[in-house]
């Protein structure tokens, strides 16, 4: 058994940058793995640390942007999973991108088939950037498979995969047949920090650029379009002075009590 | 513009909340999961209900094939969901279907120039997104933001369908989770607490801070997630509960953008630390440099003085 991985290279939310209209600048925030994606690469790891997977491979679409900084910035990133132990990666690169999750999905499926033969395929339950939590189910039905989301636990087994999952009000323990998308969440393990022979190792290892020739896409329409804005500090941001702790609580007992709020039960 | 509201009849009420900046002009339709009476049906602020007696809106196969039906016969402009997980699922699986783009988490709508620009969170919290997306589009709206509005219409028609129910994940076993009467998503003051808390005993003089003030009990995700010294009801932040009292007070918190976006809806924020360059100061309304393991102690004694 093979296993896809779904890597966002995420803008840095860390980072942010505006212009002097409070507008999000995306194309000059550092790209980073998206967190979760990680967990996901570890979680591979350990099924194929197992014996249960032969080969794991990761798959990106390059979304903020395909400048050749972007493209060397996304390259570095990659190297990163390469050295926990990914065997090899898949990057899509296109000038004529155009944002919708809707052609990200289309895209990883296709790059997917075109790669080889995967039964699991995992990803995080959301990337760090835009948090939406869509582009997991959308490769699933684009590949025609079942789709599990919010994995915390993930056991392959004869042909299956048993999933506990975190939902809202309940933990439920699903089985799906492979091949399957899933889906898991910060909670299911704690990535592998790679050694530095194993960065060294991993630049022998290969990161393929994928483009829109190898595979094929009708032309891409703006269909979603978004404008971010920095969100103001809308707070007082007073700092409560005073020589004791005692001089402390009364100031701040007083500005709540001006706020309208007591604090005691009435 | 026609708009498809979907889900459990509580989520459709919900939802007409949601549309009510968009709804004037438009034609509004239900498609509803499970067996509701008619009264309730007819209560709905809708044009038009569909029932789908036989779907499980538990299972997000059931989900996707009722709404793949219904748009099969019908075009919507908007097809519109609570965003549970797993309706986000669903809503994703349906959007890939129909080529259509989507969102996730959406907390608002307008007109502008007549179409509708729908708003949601970004970049951790720390950048609000306005997105505009061709029709049809599928829209999935951050939960227990809003409350059931009368858009003026009324059901005409009731329309019953029933699915197959195949079904590609089984349920093996499904646990509720543990709730112990905590919900501080409804909470109007809440003392959160952080890893400056050394260890799971010294929570409890933050509990008891908490029952002096009538407060609920939060906390950061190490705190639950990693310590596990707290259950996840507890949690608040980006992947945890987001939270709107009139008071919240972070103790030992440090403020990084992932707790931040679960509590900007808040009208006070009071923060405790001891590091006068923490972060959370910063998105603070007042801010007391000290030492937990003093303050609390101190302000519970004062607070117990003035009570008497
Ligand atoms: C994808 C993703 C999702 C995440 N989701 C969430 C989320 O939903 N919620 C969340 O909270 N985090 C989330 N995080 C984690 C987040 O980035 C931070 O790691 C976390 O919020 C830090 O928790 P903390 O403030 O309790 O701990 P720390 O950052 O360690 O801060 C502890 C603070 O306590 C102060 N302190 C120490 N001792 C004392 C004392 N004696 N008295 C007073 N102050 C003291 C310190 O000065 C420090 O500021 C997420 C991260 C990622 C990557």
């Amino acid at each position: 058994m093979n296993i896809a991985v779904l890597v966002k290279l995420s803008v840095d939310t860390s980072y942010m940058r505006l212009d002097q209209n409070n507008r999000v600048l995306f194309s000059e925030i550092p790209l980073k793995v998206s967190d979760i994606d990680r967990n996901a690469v570890e979680e591979a790891l350990r099924i194929k640390q197992q014996g249960l997977a032969n080969k794991i491979s990761s798959f990106s679409v390059l979304t903020w942007g395909s400048s050749d900084k972007r493209v060397s910035e996304a390259q570095n990133l990659l190297r990163e999973i390469l050295a926990m132990g990914v065997d090899e990666s898949y990057l899509y690169v296109d000038p004529g991108f155009v944002y919708s999750h809707l052609y990200t999905a289309k895209i990883l499926a296709r790059m997917i088939r075109k790669a080889g033969d995967y039964s699991l395929i995992l990803a995080g339950e959301a990337s760090i950037d835009g948090y939406s939590s869509q582009v997991p189910c959308r490769v699933a039905e684009e590949l025609g498979i079942p789709c599990v989301s919010y994995a915390r636990r993930i056991e392959v087994k004869e042909g299956k995969v048993i999933v506990e999952r975190d939902l809202e009000d309940s933990v439920e323990v699903v089985g799906v047949k492979l091949p399957a998308v899933v889906s898991v969440t910060r909670e299911i393990n704690t990535p592998r920090l790679p050694t530095l022979l194993q960065i060294r190792a991993a630049m022998r290892k290969p990161v393929n650029i994928i483009k829109a020739s190898d595979i094929g896409l009708e032309p891409m329409k703006k269909i979603h379009e978004f404008v971010a804005e920095g969100v103001k500090i809308q707070r007082k941001g007073v700092i409560i002075e005073g020589k004791t702790v005692d001089e402390k609580i009364e100031k701040l007992l007083e500005a709540l009590a001006k706020e309208g709020i007591t604090l005691y039960r009435g | 513009m026609k708009i498809l509201l979907a889900g459990r009849i509580s989520e459709v009420a919900e939802l007409t909340g949601f549309i009510a900046p968009i709804s004037s002009t438009a034609d509004i339709h239900a498609l509803i999961f499970g067996k509701p009476g008619e009264d309730e049906i007819r209560s709905l602020s809708v044009s038009k209900a569909i029932v789908a007696e036989n779907a499980d809106p538990s299972y997000a196969d059931d989900v996707v094939e009722a709404l793949k039906a219904v748009l099969g016969k019908e075009v919507y402009d908007y097809i519109v969901l609570v965003a549970t997980r797993i309706n986000k699922e669903a809503g994703a699986r349906v959007a890939q279907t129909i080529g259509a783009p989507a969102i996730t988490e959406a907390i608002g709508v307008r007109l502008e120039d007549g179409s509708p620009v729908f708003i949601r969170s970004v970049m951790a919290g720390k950048a609000i997104s306005k997105e505009t997306l061709s029709s049809p589009a599928v829209i999935m709206v951050a939960p227990g933001r809003n409350k059931p509005v009368d858009t003026g219409k009324r059901v005409g028609e009731i329309q019953r369908i029933s699915i197959s129910g195949k079904r590609s994940v089984e349920i093996i076993e499904r646990k509720g989770k543990e709730r112990k009467g905590v919900r501080v998503e409804d909470a109007e003051i809440i003392v959160s607490v952080g890893r400056g808390f050394k260890s799971k005993e010294d929570l409890s003089m933050a509990f008891k801070l908490a029952e002096l003030i009538g407060a609920q009990v939060g906390c950061s995700r190490p705190i639950a997630a990693d310590l596990k010294w707290l259950s996840e009801e507890h949690w608040i932040g980006l992947s945890g509960k987001k939270v709107r009292p009139k008071l919240y007070i972070a103790i030992g918190i440090s403020g990084q953008p992932q707790h931040l976006a679960g509590i900007m809806d808040s009208k006070i924020i009071v923060a405790i630390n001891k590091d006068p360059g923490a972060p959370i100061f910063k998105y603070s309304d007042y801010g007391v440099v000290e030492d937990l393991y003093v303050f609390i102690p101190k302000l519970m004694e004062k607070l117990s003085t003035r009570q008497k």
